[in-house]
C-alpha cells in the first residue's frame, strides 16, 4: 500500500505506523456535565464501516508527521491524505 | 594520575570495498548536528541560515546547501534539519551555534551515525532490492532527501553526486546495516 504523503510524496506503507479513527483528535471537554459519558464513547466506541474511513497515521521512519488518510476499507483505495495538523487547526476554526 | 587520550575510531573502521560496478565505502570525520526550529521561529532561522551559510531553510525532503558548497542541510521535518559537514573531532555543535546563534535548538549528533557512501553505475541495482524510496534521478534527483527502511532499520539517503547515495542509519547496528548491503549487492553480482 502506497501513502501519497503532502509534503513527501508517495511512500510505502512500511514506513508508517496505524494508530486508528481519526475521530481520536476530537478529544471531549473535560468540563462538560456529560464528560464521564462522553470520554466513555470516546475511548471504546468505534465505528467499523465498510467504505470511506478516515484514520490516523504516523510516518514514524519519515519526517515523524502525524496525517489524516482517508481509505475505502473494502479496496484499500486512499482517496485523501492531510496532514494531521492542519485537519487539528481547520477543526479548532470551527469551534 | 595518568592522562588518557581518547581517539574516536569510526563505526566501521573505516570500512572500504569494491564491487563490481558498486563502491561502497564509509565516510568518516562526518559531523551531523540536528536544528530544530522555535515554533514561530521561521523567520529568524531563515535570515540566520542566509546570513552565515548564503542558503534557505531546505523543505522536508530536500536539501539545500551552503553557498561555500562545504555544509549541507537536509529537510528531514517542517521544523527540523540536519547540518552535515567535513569535521574531525567533537565541537562540531560549536560550528554550528555559533554561525546560527540563538535562531535554534542544537543536538550533536555526530556519534550516533554511520555514514556509507555507495557509487557506481550498479549502486541503484544494489539498493533497489532493500531500498523503498524511487531512485531513479529523474524522481531523486541531487537536492533530495528522504528517511526511509532499509531492512528494518532507519536510514537516511541522500544522492551526493552521479550514480552516488550518502547513506546514514545508527552506529549501533552499523554492523548489521553494512551486512544487509553487502548482501544486497552480492544479490546483483
Amino acid at each position: 500500500m502506497i501513502i501519497n504523503h503532502p509534503h513527501l510524496g508517495p511512500r510505502d506503507a512500511q514506513e508508517f505506523v496505524y494508530l486508528g479513527d481519526a475521530s481520536l483528535m476530537d478529544r471531549p471537554d473535560w468540563q462538560d456535565e456529560n464528560a464521564a459519558d462522553n470520554f466513555h464513547d470516546y475511548l471504546y466506541l468505534r465505528d467499523n464501516p465498510d467504505g470511506e474511513h478516515r484514520e490516523l497515521w504516523y510516518h514514524e521512519q519519515g519526517d515523524r508527521s502525524w496525517l489524516v488518510v482517508t481509505r475505502n476499507t473494502l479496496t484499500h483505495e486512499i482517496t485523501r491524505v492531510e496532514l494531521a495538523r492542519d485537519v487539528a487547526i481547520a477543526m479548532r476554526r470551527r469551534k | 594520575m595518568s592522562e588518557y587520550t581518547m581517539t574516536a575510531l569510526p563505526a566501521l573502521g573505516g570500512y572500504q570495498a569494491s564491487f563490481d560496478g558498486v563502491t561502497l565505502q564509509e565516510v568518516t570525520a562526518t559531523a551531523i548536528v540536528s536544528i530544530a526550529i522555535p515554533l514561530g521561529g521561521d523567520d529568524a532561522m531563515a535570515k540566520a541560515l542566509q546570513d552565515a551559510y548564503g542558503t534557505a531553510i531546505p523543505r522536508a525532503g530536500h536539501t539545500s546547501l551552503a553557498n561555500d558548497g562545504a555544509t549541507r542541510f537536509l529537510g528531514m521535518s517542517s521544523e527540523q534539519m540536519f547540518a552535515v559537514f567535513d569535521h574531525a573531532g567533537a565541537h562540531a555543535l560549536d560550528v554550528i551555534a555559533g554561525n546560527l546563534k540563538d535562531a535554534g535548538y542544537y543536538t550533536l549528533q555526530s556519534d550516533n551515525w554511520v555514514a556509507l557512501r555507495i557509487s557506481g553505475p550498479r549502486s541503484r541495482d544494489a539498493l533497489e532490492r532493500i531500498c523503498p524510496i524511487d531512485l531513479n534521478s529523474a524522481a531523486f534527483p541531487q537536492g533530495k532527501v528522504a528517511r526511509t527502511t532499509m531492512e528494518h532499520l532507519g536510514v537516511i539517503i541522500y544522492p551526493d553526486d552521479t550514480d552516488s547515495f550518502i547513506l546514514l542509519s545508527g552506529s549501533s547496528s552499523a554492523g548489521s546495516f553494512l551486512h544487509a548491503l553487502e548482501t544486497s549487492i552480492h544479490n546483483i553480482l
